[in-house]
């Protein structure tokens, strides 16, 4: 574990060092701070507008008309930066020709993708504590129902998951960097709306798709098939990736 | 259990390796003991960086086998791994990591007892502590080989595997790091290096192993196998002389030079051998010594 830790921090460190880090967690945090003050002047003059209904006012919580929306816009930021976040994870690697050290170290491969996959969480674990104030001033300012905010970081963690993994294994499977954020890009958005094709939610298409699994746990209905997709999604890409690796040696 | 008997540390049997149709290498062979310095020689494209990735565990053998202190290198490969030490023919380094904090990780994946302490140990005894807390992207090609070359040393390994450990290194650097590899050897550890500088392998290689289209095409030990290239001048030049010259053992071609000269290119020693054939024909002067070169140049003919 030592040293799978060793390979998720320097993964993480390479990701604080570089520009590319930094402009990610900027934008990021800029994207979510943003979008977090359009939604608190919308819900403001939605608020406003109704002042005179009492009953239609009641009616206008916080979790529906406010986090819930901050938190659909979130998810669309975090398909958006995990490409960029995991881009060099291997290309760098081929194209500084550091991957011959991990392969000659006493370190196995599935080893090697879980201490970056680990060091990517670390990052995005990061980005999420830096959008801690939107909770913070809210609960300063009112009571809003802590469900929401609870599905909602979790919503982000699991898709930040699945984002990473996946880019982990378009990132083992190219050497460009361009590459595998485009690549991860499309992929991610397109298993994000997979739904759209099929209104269906029982259906198969609709449980395949990434945004499926992500309202469930937006609407704080916490169930154990959401969290084994995201499992499921995560140990298959990790999987792929490391078949990628050993391939290579064998290739 | 892994043997560090004299007979093969490395021990290669037959080892193949093919992509597609390309055979990169066939059939290698070799053994290589305890405290020995191997030089691998060998034209590029020969096969000698993808014998030395074999060993290392970078990449996996077609067909055939290998192994390190009596362990294969694929069926036990994490344990061969901690006790190898590898120099690729790109040094992997980090451009964004200073050299210590690099040599400290590179520790850390090898399992060196004290990371930071061996990195240390490490940067002094390949001269970069001057160097130390500078990014890696900021040094220059020679301090970048030696930066590849101490990731290699850093656990204290057995075995030593380095590919080209000399490029990009000016003349004083390469004579501190054939110092600094002597020393290993003298200190029990098994090196393998290979490198087009033939004066490297005169200096500092008990055995040499030569490459050829992927196939091992001479191997022996220095002393045996380096060729000689000896001038000979007598005072009455004939083809009787030629003929004697040509029957002696070890005689690879000779030259006439015309006015009673000769050039005799030989794969050993035959000094004593050619003054004796020359007596009669009024040897007048002989020199000439031992030459890599020329077995070099015999064995990869063709290319």
């Amino acid at each position: 574990m030592k040293v799978t830790l060793a390979i998720a921090g320097r993964e993480l460190k390479s990701r604080l060092n570089t520009s590319v880090g930094g402009v990610v967690l900027a934008l990021f945090l800029f994207l979510a701070g943003f979008f977090w003050f359009l939604s608190l002047n919308n819900y403001v003059a939605q608020s406003q507008s109704l002042v005179m209904n009492p009953y239609a006012a009641s009616m206008l919580t916080l979790g529906d008309y406010l986090i819930l929306p901050w938190f659909s816009n979130c998810m669309f930021f975090v398909l958006l930066v995990a490409p960029a976040l995991s881009m060099g994870s291997f290309t760098q690697e081929y194209q500084q020709h550091t991957l011959t050290l991990l392969l000659t170290s006493p370190v196995s491969t599935g080893q090697i993708v879980l201490g970056k996959y680990l060091g990517l969480m670390g990052f995005a674990s990061l980005m999420l504590l830096g959008t801690l104030h939107v909770p913070a001033t809210l609960y300063y300012v009112a009571d809003p129902d802590f469900g929401y905010f609870f599905g909602g970081y979790l919503a982000m963690f699991a898709l930040m998951s699945a984002s990473l993994s996946l880019g982990l294994f378009v990132s083992a499977s190219t050497q460009s960097q361009m590459v595998a954020f485009l690549a991860t890009l499309v992929a991610g958005l397109s298993l994000y709306v997979l739904s759209w094709l099929n209104p269906d939610p029982a259906g198969w298409i609709s449980q395949l798709a990434l945004a499926t699994h992500i309202e469930d746990l937006l609407s704080g209905a916490l169930r154990l098939s959401d969290m084994a997709y995201f499992l499921g999604f995560t140990l298959v890409m990790l999987f792929g990736c490391q078949q990628k690796l050993e391939g290579l040696r064998w290739s | 259990m892994v043997d560090w008997g004299d007979s093969g540390v490395i021990q290669v049997e037959q080892l193949t390796k093919t992509y597609g149709t390309t055979t990169a290498i066939r059939d290698v062979s070799f053994q290589i003991g305890r405290g020995e310095i191997v030089g691998f020689l060998g034209p590029n494209g020969a096969g000698k960086s993808t014998t030395m990735r074999i060993l290392a565990g970078a990449i996996g053998a077609t067909s055939g086998e290998a192994t390190i202190g009596g362990l294969d290198v694929v069926g036990k490969a994490r344990e061969v791994k901690a006790m190898v030490g590898y120099l690729p023919e790109f040094p992997p380094l980090y451009a964004d990591m200073t050299v210590r904090s690099y040599l400290t990780y590179a520790g850390q994946l090898k399992g060196a007892e004290r990371p930071a302490q061996a990195a240390d140990r490490i940067l002094s005894r390949v001269g970069l502590s001057q160097v130390a807390h500078r990014l890696i992207d900021h040094l220059s090609l020679g301090f970048r080989q030696r930066v590849g070359i101490a990731q290699a040393l850093v656990h204290s390994p057995k075995v030593l595997i380095l590919d080209e450990p000399s490029r990009g290194l000016d003349p004083a650097q390469r004579v501190e790091i054939r110092a600094l590899v002597k020393e290993l050897a003298a200190g029990d550890v098994t090196v393998i290096l290979s490198t087009h500088v033939l004066s490297e392998v005169e200096a500092i290689c008990d055995r040499v192993l030569i490459i050829h289209e992927g196939q091992i095409v001479t191997k022996g030990r220095l002393d045996d196998l380096a060729g000689t290239q000896v001038s000979l001048t007598v005072a009455h030049p004939s083809d009787d002389l030629v003929n004697r010259l040509h029957k002696v053992e070890g005689v690879v071609a000779v030259q006439d030079r015309e006015d009673g000269r000769y050039i005799i290119s030989a794969r050993s020693d035959i000094r004593p051998e050619v003054a004796r054939a020359a007596i009669d024909a009024g040897l007048l002067e002989l020199s000439g010594g031992m030459n890599l070169e020329a077995v070099y140049l015999e064995a990869t003919a063709g290319t």
